[in-house]
């Protein structure tokens, strides 16, 4: 530590430039895994904060919602096996509305439309107005962030392309489902969006796309077996399932890893160049009997100093940028994820100046006696 | 009894296919409070002596024993301890570590073995007011005299209570006036503190300030003095 100090200290201009670099990247890492936790919650929230640990869909399917159709009778069959405790029947579908049936696509939002049952374990809490029920089949509840586009309890919605009608009744929050805000409805009023064109339900009755089971000690296979056409997995593969989510992850991922592969490059090839430029310093403490060790020690502690500083900076840069990005742009910090990324950086670096300890290993204590040729 | 003593050391630098016979047969004691000057032409094989002697290079034949301590059983991680402890070196030049001050240089020593103590920090003082430096304890090697920097590094050779001292053209980069106090207080302070101290040079002024001299030629190392 004494001779790091000492030495950023001295040389400051070229360790500030140093964790200048450290910092941008830091800063980007940051920045990119706000964007993807942003991303794959407006994918994928609804889903994420659902508390089920499975989901059944039909066999032919591959996980994914739009491409599954089931009838809801196998609910029962479902509810008998001694694993679940609870069911609920689940669709969605993709859907514009509007308060007025004009065609314009100003006048008209987005939204999921997601059928449940008003008593589904699965059911968000309102946090406004009333909730699902049997008796009003028109009443939806929406995601809070369409207070936005200035809709209020009581408003009466039009779904373009049907001539479905429906009602605002209450308000929840965080849901959103294929990076639209959801919209709550009873079954019956999503079936008769998703299914209005005769034949589309298969013929099937009461048909729904999915189930999701709160079943902690579940065995999937069996329960496959045990029923016909269906397929149960885990939640995490049903969101990995979202269209556009995998794609979505893989891509910040990746951008993720390279960023985190090039400050390793980045930080070894700096300090591999500043240890070669100090060899006949290194010489020097060796012949006065420094250990590899403590001239390992003052390198490694630098490259952390450096690191840690830069890693801190880069993250209240993050923060700062999130104040200013705007308000719809999908970026979300998470804290955890924030940390997890702020070690993972750290502990690249301090892996990234093994290639300077070893050179330091190699330099002879006799390059110190410099001959005079 | 000598503090350093080479018994016939030879040494042999095999590069490809020739082989140069840089020491032949050299033998040189030390006693403590005595400074030994080795003179002799250039590539006469003063350096790789003194390297022996330091514990950095191995001797192909002979035995080099400090204060009683055979070299040659020593493992290599043991070697950079022992040099740590018993061991002093000052070199050419440009062998202060240039973001430390003159201070900081001589407690860098320290700081290698083991934490600086109060005594350690009032010992170093007292070596650099020894050797002049009493105002320039805050000072960078750059803003140092050639002169001041060979003080510096000699106060730092002195700094671990080193049995042996080994100088390597301590005088090289200076003007003689320079020079000459420069060996005059490696000469005293070798003696104040009884070390011993081996002084390899090309200048002939210095030589009646030592008590023995060696002369190297060719690998072959003949006491005149
Ligand atoms: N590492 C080495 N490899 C090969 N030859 C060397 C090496 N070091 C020194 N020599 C040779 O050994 C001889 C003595 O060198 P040196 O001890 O440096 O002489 P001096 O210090 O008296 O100038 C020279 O011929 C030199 O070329
Ligand atoms: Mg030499």
């Amino acid at each position: 530590m004494f001779l790091a100090f000492k030495e950023l200290k001295h040389a400051k201009l070229r360790y500030a430039m140093m964790t200048a670099i450290i910092v941008l990247i830091a800063w980007l890492v940051f920045i990119l895994s706000g964007l993807g936790n942003g991303l794959s919650t407006l994918s994928a929230a609804t889903l994420k904060n659902i508390n089920a640990e499975y989901v059944v869909y039909e066999e032919t399917a591959g996980a994914t919602f739009a491409k599954s159709i089931l009838s809801e009778d196998i609910m029962e069959d479902l509810k008998k096996q001694k694993d679940i405790e609870d069911v609920a029947a689940f669709g969605a579908s993709t859907i514009s509305v509007g308060k007025t049936t004009s065609k314009d696509a100003d006048d008209k939002e987005d939204v999921a439309l997601i059928g449940l049952e008003p008593d589904a374990f699965v059911m968000p809490t309102v946090i406004e107005g009333e909730k699902l029920s049997l008796s009003n089949k028109k009443g939806v509840v929406i995601n809070d962030t369409l207070k936005k586009a200035g809709y209020k309890i009581g408003d009466k919605l039009h779904v373009s392309n049907s001539n479905l009608k429906v009602e605002v009744i209450g308000f929840v929050k965080g849901e959103t489902f294929n990076h639209l805000p959801a919209m709550f409805a009873v079954p019956e009023t999503w079936r008769s969006y998703q299914y209005a064109a005769p034949g589309s339900d298969n013929g099937l009755k009461k048909p729904v796309q999915a189930f999701f089971l709160k079943a902690p000690n579940l065995e999937p296979e069996k329960l496959d077996k045990s029923i016909d056409d269906i397929e149960t997995v885990t939640k995490s593969k049903a969101v990995n399932g979202m269209p556009g989510y995998t794609a979505e992850n893989g891509t910040i991922m990746m951008m993720l890893a390279f960023c985190i592969v090039i400050s390793a490059f980045i930080i070894a090839v700096f300090f591999y160049v500043i240890t070669m430029q100090k060899t006949q310093q290194f010489g020097v403490m060796k012949a006065i009997g420094a250990s590899n060790g403590f001239i390992a020690r003052a390198i490694v502690a630098q490259v952390a100093i450096l690191s840690v500083v830069g890693i801190l900076i880069g993250i209240l840069l993050t923060y700062a940028t999130a104040l200013v990005f705007p308000e719809g742009m999908p970026f979300n910090l998470d804290p955890v994820l924030v940390t997890t990324y702020a070690i993972v950086l750290l502990i690249i670096a301090l892996l990234s100046s093994i290639i300077s300890v070893r050179q330091i290993v190699k330099i002879d204590p006799l390059t110190a006696l410099g001959r005079v040729e | 009894m000598a503090l350093l003593s080479l018994q016939n050391i030879s040494k042999s630098y095999t590069e490809g296919s020739t082989t140069v016979q840089a020491l032949k047969q050299a033998s040189l004691e030390v006693a403590a409070g005595e400074l030994v000057a080795i003179i002799g032409p250039s590539g006469s094989g003063k350096s790789t002596l003194l390297s022996i002697a330091g514990a950095l290079l191995q001797p192909t034949e002979g035995t080099v024993t400090i204060n009683g301590q055979d070299l040659g059983n020593l493992s290599p991680k043991k070697l950079a301890s022992f040099r740590l402890h018993e061991l002093g070196f000052i070199l050419q030049t440009s062998n202060l570590i240039p973001y430390l001050n003159v201070l900081d240089q001589l407690l860098l020593v320290k700081k290698m073995d083991s934490r600086v103590t109060k005594a350690d920090k009032a010992h170093a003082k007292q070596l650099l007011t020894e050797l002049g430096l009493s105002d320039k304890f805050k000072k960078m090697p750059n803003e140092l005299s050639g002169g001041e920097r060979q003080r510096v590094a000699i106060a730092r050779a002195f700094m671990n209570n080193s049995t042996v001292i080994l100088a390597d053209e301590p005088t090289a980069s200076l003007d003689s006036k320079r020079a000459f106090e420069v060996v005059q207080l490696l000469a005293k302070e070798a003696k104040e503190r009884q070390k011993a101290a081996i002084m390899v040079t090309h200048d002939e002024r210095m030589l009646p300030l030592c008590d023995h001299v060696y002369r190297m030629e060719d690998g072959v190392l003949t006491k005149e003095a």
